[in-house]
């Protein structure tokens, strides 16, 4: 439990129903499902979406289903990015974001390696929108809304560590099938979310690239000198304006006490 | 001196509520960074309850969880061409699971990973079990209403039996309500130029399937007993999926739909001299697969009898929904409409016929024609009122004595997953048949996926009161057997030959092709059915 919950997904069991995804709808009362090409796509108040990918794999053409949704890093490059602590890691797994400290700065955007935050830009005082993880029911050892209702146990939820190892169980029990790599395991320094496939993961969409250290180092370093800069440089600044003044003050005052004489 | 006292007095004030301005927006600037710790810091000592204490994100801030009775859905492709699910209206019930699992034995019957696409007969019942009515079926309405306003057309209306007796529960008439004549005058009044009866190609259809099994038990047809019926096309595909080995069983005729409209656009055209490029050819099914097999690419005999490439012998299905729908849009109230009777052409249909629709129906049908084929007589009353085939059980056997072919065995089955109990015992070796009727829908397209949801889930009482409103109609039909189809043996002389004949071949029958390559069956183990007869 040292990493908190895990998800494992398993591509090659997924049916593409999308009960998922509506699911999510349904937990987390979001606004009526997209139609079409958009239905598709992550956006705001599309937290996990399913795409279909037809690939040739081992000379045949395959389908194949991928899941997306917030990938939970364990150490978030959004929420290090975000100065406004509205985004947090939370021991039990999920990444949340609390909308009422949001500022709307859309660093987490930038931030995140696999492009999940999404932006209200239809809204007057826009939020960021991204999967929460069913931070509640995680929190009562209970499985996010979606994995409970795949009906084909393409989604497995568990302690981080047991999901590795279930992984890693379940390419050792049938290496003809699963691709020897656990999508997670180490990317952006490892993930609460973790992918199993038959099918190369570049082929489904994937970003490969995405480094394995954690990338919060990169920036919390720098970044998290902002609120002591912010208070700081405005102390520094009152301070210099007082200075200042009284300098004035003192200069008038001379200046009247000259006059006197 | 008063003066200056006074003027030093202002500043201090003024200086004051400055720093106190400059203070405040300082402790602001602390306050959005330090909650954020603060509310960490009460995480890293333990769970925080459901509906939160402030910190958790708004949307959880709510008492109550999830339904426990919330079970996921069944897999629909967003080009299944019958079927389509509005996901806003989806409640993840499950109800659609256990009808594709249990019922017609699909979901769950194939291996993980699936090939390269979604698995579904089309048969639908998933969409007469959905509780919200997120499941219906693809809808042709628009297609239809644009070719009744294109005055080049010449669009033409088939019904198959089962609709008779289900559209009026659309309009308030109990189950099992005989509807069939102001069904044909709905359609004249909604601008179709011929409305031509399925049932009349039911009776083909015998004729051409009855000829076929006594080919095939004389041994002039080289294919294997039992023969299968071929007129439900979820169960066909369902062969096609699970037992691509048994398809030199299946009958090659083509279902009573795609022969009608395979005439539509030959026969009927020629006699009418009409072009058949100008026929929209329209058919009211109770069943969703319909519109998946109107668009299976060999179903175009009329283009390849005419050799205009892109001629379909089916354009659109309407199943008996839509045509409520499309009845109730232009406001015509099928309770108020005279009865009327079908076209003279392509309109004739007996009680074999009409018995189609309903589970047993059709092995009934044949074995009317198939008692006359061989003997030369009439089927004796025993073959008019062949109980041991009807009724709602997932198997049914029956043995008939017909004089000169001695004992023959027949089955029926309805949904797919009684079908396996018959198919398993045919894969075997071990079936005692000659000819197993097949229908993909419990009850038979009575209650087939396409038709009106007057429970959810169906009734077997409802299913009930539609069978006997078939039977009954049989009952009182002036002729009872296909043979005696004046306008079918007219066919036959006028144009098709004799049944099995060279056009009748090219028109009324087809090829199967195996879907192995589609799935991975899972190995199942199911008890045969136990021979009875």
């Amino acid at each position: 439990m040292a990493q908190g919950k895990a998800v494992l997904v398993d591509v090659t069991k997924c049916v593409g129903c999308e009960s998922c995804s509506v699911a999510c709808r349904l937990y987390n009362e979001l606004p009526p499902e997209k139609t079409g090409a958009e239905k598709h796509e992550l956006e705001a108040g599309q937290w996990t979406v399913v795409q279909a990918h037809t690939v040739d794999y081992k000379g045949e053409k395959v389908r194949r289903f991928v899941k997306n949704q917030c990938m939970h890093c364990l150490e978030p490059a959004c929420a290090s990015a975000c100065f406004a602590k509205a985004l947090q890691k939370t021991p039990e797994g999920p990444v949340v974001y609390n909308a009422k400290l949001c500022v709307g700065c859309r660093y987490c955007i930038l931030a995140c390696p696999f492009d999940i935050p999404k932006y209200e830009w239809d809204q007057v005082f826009p939020k960021i929108s991204k999967c929460q993880m069913c931070l509640s029911r995680v929190a009562k050892n209970e499985m996010p809304a979606c994995v409970s209702v795949c009906p084909t146990g393409a989604l497995t939820f568990g302690d981080r560590d047991a999901m590795l190892k279930e992984a890693h169980k379940r390419i050792a029990q049938a290496p003809d099938l699963y691709a020897n790599y656990v999508y997670g395991e180490n990317e952006a320094g490892g993930t609460s979310w973790l992918y199993l496939t038959d099918v190369p993961f570049q082929q489904l969409g994937f970003n490969t690239g995405v480094v394995k250290k954690p990338l919060p180092g990169y920036t919390e370093r720098v970044l998290r000198w902002t609120p002591g800069i912010a208070v700081g440089w405005g102390a520094l600044l009152t301070g210099m304006y007082f200075y200042n003044r009284r300098r004035g003050e003192v200069e008038k005052e001379e200046q009247g006490k000259k006059k006197i004489i | 001196m008063s003066e200056h006292q006074e003027e030093k007095k202002e500043i201090t004030r003024r200086t004051f509520l400055k720093m106190m301005a400059g203070l405040g927006l300082a402790g602001l600037g602390g306050m959005t960074a330090l909650p954020g710790k603060a509310r960490a810091a009460q995480y890293a000592g333990g769970y925080v309850a459901a509906g939160g204490q402030g910190w958790l994100p708004y949307q959880y801030n709510v008492p109550g969880d999830w339904q426990a009775q919330v079970r996921g859905r069944v897999p629909i492709d967003d080009d299944n061409p019958s079927i389509v699910r509005d996901d806003n209206k989806c409640i993840l019930c499950g109800q659609c699971l256990e009808t594709c699992k249990h019922v017609e034995s699909v979901f769950g019957y194939y291996k993980l990973p699936i090939v390269d696409k979604t698995i579904c007969i089309h048969c639908g019942q998933c969409s007469l079990n959905c509780p919200t009515g997120a499941i219906s079926e693809r809808s042709n309405v628009a297609d239809v209403l644009q070719a009744l306003q294109d005055k080049s057309k010449f669009v033409l209306a088939q019904t198959a039996p089962a609709t008779r007796v289900a559209l009026g529960e659309e309009f308030g008439l109990p189950p099992g309500s005989w509807v069939a004549g102001q069904q044909v005058s709905a359609l004249r009044g909604l601008g179709f130029k011929a409305v031509t009866d399925t049932v009349f190609t039911a009776d083909l259809t015998i004729m051409e399937e009855a000829t076929e099994l006594l080919g095939r038990i004389k041994g002039k047809i080289n294919k294997p007993l039992p023969q299968f019926t071929s007129c439900s096309p979820g169960w066909i595909k369902f062969c096609e999926y699970f037992y691509p080995d048994l398809l030199p069983h299946m009958s090659s005729c083509k279902s009573p739909q795609q022969m009608l409209g395979a005439l539509a656009k030959t026969y009927y055209a020629r006699r009418n001299n009409i072009d058949p490029a100008s026929i929209v050819s329209v058919s009211i099914m109770p069943c969703t697969a319909k519109k998946f097999e109107c668009s299976r690419p060999e179903m175009d005999a009329a283009a390849r009898y005419w050799n205009k490439p892109g001629l379909r012998d089916v354009d659109y299905v309407l199943t008996t929904r839509e045509l409520a729908q499309l009845l109730k849009a232009r406001q015509i109230n099928l309770t108020q409409l005279p009865e009327s009777d079908y076209d003279r052409l392509l309109g004739e249909g007996t009680g074999a016929g009409i018995i189609f629709g309903a589970s047993g129906g059709v092995m009934e049908a044949a074995l009317r024609t198939a008692y006359f084929s061989i003997t030369g007589q009439k089927p004796p009353a025993q073959l008019l009122n062949f109980t041991p085939v009807r009724g709602l059980q997932g198997v049914k056997e029956a043995a008939v004595d017909i004089p000169g072919a001695g004992t023959v065995k027949v089955a029926v089955c309805q949904g797919m997953a009684s079908g396996r109990q018959v198919l398993e015992a045919v894969r075997r070796g071990q079936a005692p048949w000659v000819f197993v009727e097949f229908m993909t829908c419990p009850g038979g397209c009575i209650s087939g996926g396409g038709q009106p949801r007057s429970a959810v889930p169906p009734t077997d009482e409802i299913r009930q009161k539609r069978a006997a409103a078939l039977y009954s109609a049989d009952q009182r039909w002036p002729k009872r057997d296909s043979f005696e189809n004046d306008e079918v043996m007219a066919l036959y002389k006028d144009f098709l030959g004799h049944p099995l004949g060279e056009l009748s071949e090219k028109l009324l029958h087809t090829e199967y092709l195996s879907r192995a390559k589609e799935l991975k069956p899972v190995t199942v183990k199911i008890a045969p059915a136990a021979s009875r007869a």
